[in-house]
């Protein structure tokens, strides 16, 4: 889902434990962009971080700015020249590349941030926000004063869509008259046209403000200005970004995983699965700002304990925002199964197509 | 308070217009002097980034606003020199410079990706916003560059058609054998409105990371600088006109998200198109007129001063 890096690669090779002894494992890192970007790439970084603190002789080679193409495929080889018996492809668009490096080299274990096949020595894995944004909009939909919240998506996939849907179902569930409005900019990154979508959104009086983009420090920084609130999105620590307007977000924690795939590739066990966490696992509450008052916080948290314990709020009878009756009462979508929303949910004002 | 549609459109379209006027008004004095800079769009992302990471590391955007300057002058210098004095086709060259600025806006701004900045302080007078729906749109609550594009445009139309320099840098662009006939040294004129034209463009690319956006990304333009140069097109390599234009193409994409914030029924993609398919139909517009057309010898290298 990030962009590809245009054209410069920086390849930034950096070891976080330095001894004498050979490392027990050497993991290998791809980024899309640039681990300071307090968001997608930097969530990959820390977690690596922390699985080289965990494990000891474990050591983390890293490189940034790598474009989704063949130059990707070059980068993981030279990885494995160094030694490297794990690989982490952390961007959508390393697909190809990634799966092809695996089929020539089946003694090295791969974990791709992505979708699609598994196999023995090709693991899929990412945290599923979806189901995560429902308690997000029970904060917006608590904190709203005008019942409009706004949604600010770069391109219309279903991934996007069902975070979306999720914000205005967990709104809905606390507020009965609250509806979301979205924009589409048509780019992960079209930062002019993000700042706009941010401006149209508080001209219409939405008041709260959700993003799905590479990084959402535009569309906060513009709510901020406009005297709105936000919820972000990719990072917890985007909070810097709205001092006055923050209300919470969601960001990435892989590390737990991550160190469950270093321990099972050095044990000799790893088999590569599909695997797709949300709360609890993959995906975290970032803190609450400073106007959220106990309550709201005590409701936000008990909706994401009720996700945790297995509520799937996207469980029919459930409508489009037409009136069509799109999950029929029994029937749910199912966490692997995020990708495939083409549809509204009901008080969403936008059009899919 | 709901902002009406014309308001928040207008409103839009000054926002994200302003960066749009300074690169054509660059490339407007660019192309007068006969040559195209196609790698515009290069030297925006570099005006942005150095702009950006300039203010990261200082703390003050008005050092990152100069440095931004001083980039996009020394980027269009480097066009300049080889296009001018090593005589390379200005199309390749141009494409040659848009890949490069790219590459060394990405390199430049990568360490400062995510660093929160100050951007560029906004003002708006008392009286304005005290107007009807003002105070609760962005309208008037501009930066400089926003307050002094409409001066800006004024200057560069001034200087171009006023002054002798800009007499010489339109002989140039029209016939750089009769401008050296007659005394002028294109090469110098070229260069000089090549490093203005840089100026303005490093401006225009340090409005979007300073103002508009509070950030910097890799190819955060999206296109902006290719749209710059339909828009001397549109224009007719006039920089009053320009206003119109750059107003124009902001307003298109101002409307489009405005209509989405407002529940339009129109799909997202036709309406994304907007913009562009706006461009199209000026240029096919403008296509037949050759009244006030382009400088005669535009694109075209001068081999006779040596």
């Amino acid at each position: 889902m990030k962009k590809s890096g245009f054209i410069t690669l920086i390849l930034a090779l950096a070891c976080f434990t330095a001894q004498a002894d050979p490392p027990r494992l050497v993991i290998g890192a791809v980024y899309v962009g640039s681990v300071n970007d307090y968001g997608y790439n930097r969530s990959f970084h820390d977690a690596l971080a922390q699985v080289a603190r965990d494990l000891p002789g474990v050591k983390v080679l890293e490189a940034e700015n790598v474009p989704e193409s063949a130059t990707a495929e070059g980068i993981m080889e030279g990885m494995i020249q160094q030694g490297a018996r794990l690989i982490f492809p952390t961007s959508f668009g390393y697909a190809a590349s990634a799966r092809k490096v695996a089929k020539r080299h089946k003694d090295v274990a791969f974990e791709y941030a992505g979708d699609g096949d598994a196999s023995r020595n090709f693991g899929v894995f990412f945290g599923s926000t979806q189901i995560a944004w429902y308690p997000m909009g029970v904060a917006a939909g608590r904190m709203t004063k005008t019942n409009k919240l706004g949604f600010v998506v770069g391109m219309p996939i279903g991934y996007a869509l069902g975070n979306v849907n999720a914000f205005q179902m967990g709104a809905r569930s606390v507020n009965k008259k609250v509806q979301t409005v979205v924009v589409v900019t048509g780019g992960w990154a079209d930062k002019a046209k993000e700042a706009g979508a941010a401006n149209a959104l508080m001209d219409q009086g939405c008041d709260v403000v959700g993003m799905h983009v590479d990084s959402p420090a535009t569309i906060i920084q513009t709510v901020e200005a406009r005297g709105g609130m936000s919820i972000g999105f990719q990072s917890t620590e985007a909070r810097a970004l709205a001092p006055k307007g923050w209300i919470t977000g969601l960001g990435f924690t892989w590390a737990p995983f991550f160190t469950k795939v270093a321990r099972d590739v050095m044990a000799g066990k790893f088999r590569g699965e599909a695997v797709y966490q949300g709360l609890g696992g993959m995906v975290a509450i970032a803190p609450f700002g400073p106007s959220v008052s106990a309550d709201v916080q005590r409701q936000v948290n008990e909706a994401a304990q009720k996700i945790i314990k297995g509520f799937n709020p996207f469980t029919g009878p459930i409508k489009d925002n037409r009136g069509n009756l799109v999950l029929p009462p029994g029937a749910s979508i199912g966490s692997d199964q995020m990708g495939s929303f083409d549809w509204y949910a009901e008080g969403i004002i936008g059009k899919v197509r | 308070m709901m902002t009406p549609l014309a308001l928040g459109v207008l409103a839009g379209a000054v926002l994200s217009g302003t960066s749009l006027l300074y690169a054509t008004l660059g490339e407007t004095l660019v192309e007068r002097s006969g040559i195209v800079n196609l790698g515009l769009e290069g030297v925006l992302l570099m005006g942005a980034s150095v702009g950006f990471s300039v203010t990261a590391v200082t703390g003050n955007p008005w050092i990152g606003l100069a440095a931004a300057a001083l980039t996009g002058g020394l980027a269009n210098a480097l066009f300049g020199w080889l296009v001018v004095l090593r005589k390379a086709n200005q199309l390749a060259s141009g494409l040659a410079m848009m890949f490069f600025g790219f590459g060394l806006s990405a390199l430049v701004g990568a360490p400062h990706v995510g660093a929160v900045i100050v951007g560029l302080p906004k003002w708006r007078p008392a009286w304005l916003a005290a107007l009807p729906w003002v105070s609760a749109s962005t309208l008037f609550n501009y930066d400089l560059l926003t307050w002094l594009a409409l001066p800006v445009a004024l200057l560069v139309w001034w200087v171009l058609f006023k002054t002798r320099w800009g007499l010489g840098v339109r002989a140039v662009g029209e016939s750089p054998g009769a401008a050296y006939a007659s005394g002028r040294n294109p090469a110098v004129l070229q260069f000089q409105a090549l490093g203005f034209g840089g100026v303005l463009a490093g401006l225009a690319g340090a409005h979007l990371s300073l103002s508009l956006t509070l950030t910097w990304a890799e190819y955060m333009t999206a296109g902006r600088g290719f749209i710059a140069i339909a828009l001397v097109i549109f224009s007719k390599w006039n920089p009053l006109r320009a206003v119109a234009g750059a107003l124009l193409f902001g307003g298109a994409e101002a409307l489009q998200l405005q209509l989405q914030a407002r529940g339009s029924l129109i799909s997202p993609f036709i309406l994304d198109m907007m913009p562009y398919v706006l461009t199209l139909l000026v240029l096919l517009a403008w296509g037949g007129s050759r009244r006030l057309a382009a400088p005669a010898g535009l694109g075209r290298t001068f081999f006779g001063s040596e």
